[in-house]
């Protein structure tokens, strides 16, 4: 055999067959591939929250009522009460600039 | 379209050599062949990084089980080729492909280890077949052998046809053309020379003929 005598394709045989691809047909594939070891071997994602970026702590003891407001403000808007530290944090800086 | 599994559940075995050497092969031949590397050690993706690809050929790479049957799917047309080139493990990805498969390829050195290994793969064919009512074309095809066969590949080759198994002549034999392919990238025709590169190109040539005629029922 040589470049002589090339193979060639006959594209109009090559036909698509059609092959079941329901959750029915997957499945049990899925199950026939169990039986004989051909597990899921994919990395599983990780669930859940993703841990946060916050992992600095402060250590204030307030006045009771500042503590109470502090905790419906951030009740109200949804953020933990850091959020508010810290946006307190950067007006104070800010004003330290000017 | 056609859509050939390579599959072993043994690494080592000549899956994406396999892999390569047919899809060069059958774009040479003419036809639009898509090659899907499942592997997460990425061989095809390595090999299509290594220079431009041979033309007619275009590899996607990072298919995962979730995605395998989607991405077979959609590329479902007359007059192409997909190649799926699986890792060398037992997994639910290996099913999944198998189960849209018209043609599935195990490669697998003429020794007993292989052989016992690769068995694994005909069985799980054998019963996807049954479980998905229809038949899964299967064939074996000896990777790396030497010009003179040994006593153990003669007579595992023996037991394969003895079972009934579709055993793909000629084998792949072990040539310095077929591993320097994933050094340069590229096909048979465009990588330096390497050996002899008239018989290692007549033999990946003879393999996908064979591969050919299956797909067309004329094998």
């Amino acid at each position: 055999m040589s470049e002589d005598n090339p193979f060639r394709i006959d594209l109009g045989k090559l036909r698509t067959r059609n092959k079941d691809a329901s959750l029915k047909t997957v499945s049990r594939s899925d199950s026939v591939g169990e039986k004989h070891g051909f597990v899921e071997r994919a990395p599983r994602k990780k669930r859940g929250r993703k841990p946060s970026p916050r992992t600095g702590q402060v250590h204030a003891k307030v006045l009771p009522d500042v503590a109470r407001e502090i905790s419906e403000e951030a009740k109200r808007r949804g953020v933990q009460q850091g959020v508010l530290i810290e946006e307190a944090w950067s007006l104070y800086k800010a004003s330290q600039e000017n | 379209m056609p859509t050939i599994v390579i599959a072993s559940p043994k690494g080592g075995a000549g899956k994406s050599t396999t892999a390569i050497l047919l899809g060069t092969e059958l774009a040479h031949a003419g036809a639009e062949v898509v090659m899907l590397d499942c592997d997460p050690n990425r061989s095809l993706t390595l090999w299509a990084s290594r220079s431009s690809l041979p033309p007619r050929i275009a590899v996607l790479s990072d298919i995962d089980e979730s995605s395998i049957i989607r991405q077979i799917k959609s590329r479902d047309t007359d007059g192409n080729i997909v190649i799926v080139d699986l890792e060398g493990v037992a997994s639910r990805l290996v099913s999944r492909a198998i189960s849209q498969a018209d043609l599935v390829i195990t490669p697998m050195r003429a020794t007993t280890l292989d052989a016992t290994i690769g068995a694994r793969a005909l069985q799980l064919v054998a019963e996807e077949e049954e479980a998905l009512d229809r038949s899964i074309q299967h064939a074996v095809v000896f990777t790396m052998t030497k010009a003179v066969k040994s006593k153990q590949h003669k007579g595992i080759a023996a037991s394969l046809v003895g079972q009934g198994v579709d055993l793909i002549e000629p084998p792949l034999m072990e040539r310095a053309a077929f591993s320097a392919i994933f050094e340069f990238g590229g096909d048979l025709r465009s990588i330096p020379p390497q050996g002899n590169m008239t018989g290692a190109r007549d033999n990946a040539r003879a393999f996908s003929e064979q591969v050919y005629k299956r797909l067309t029922g004329e094998g």
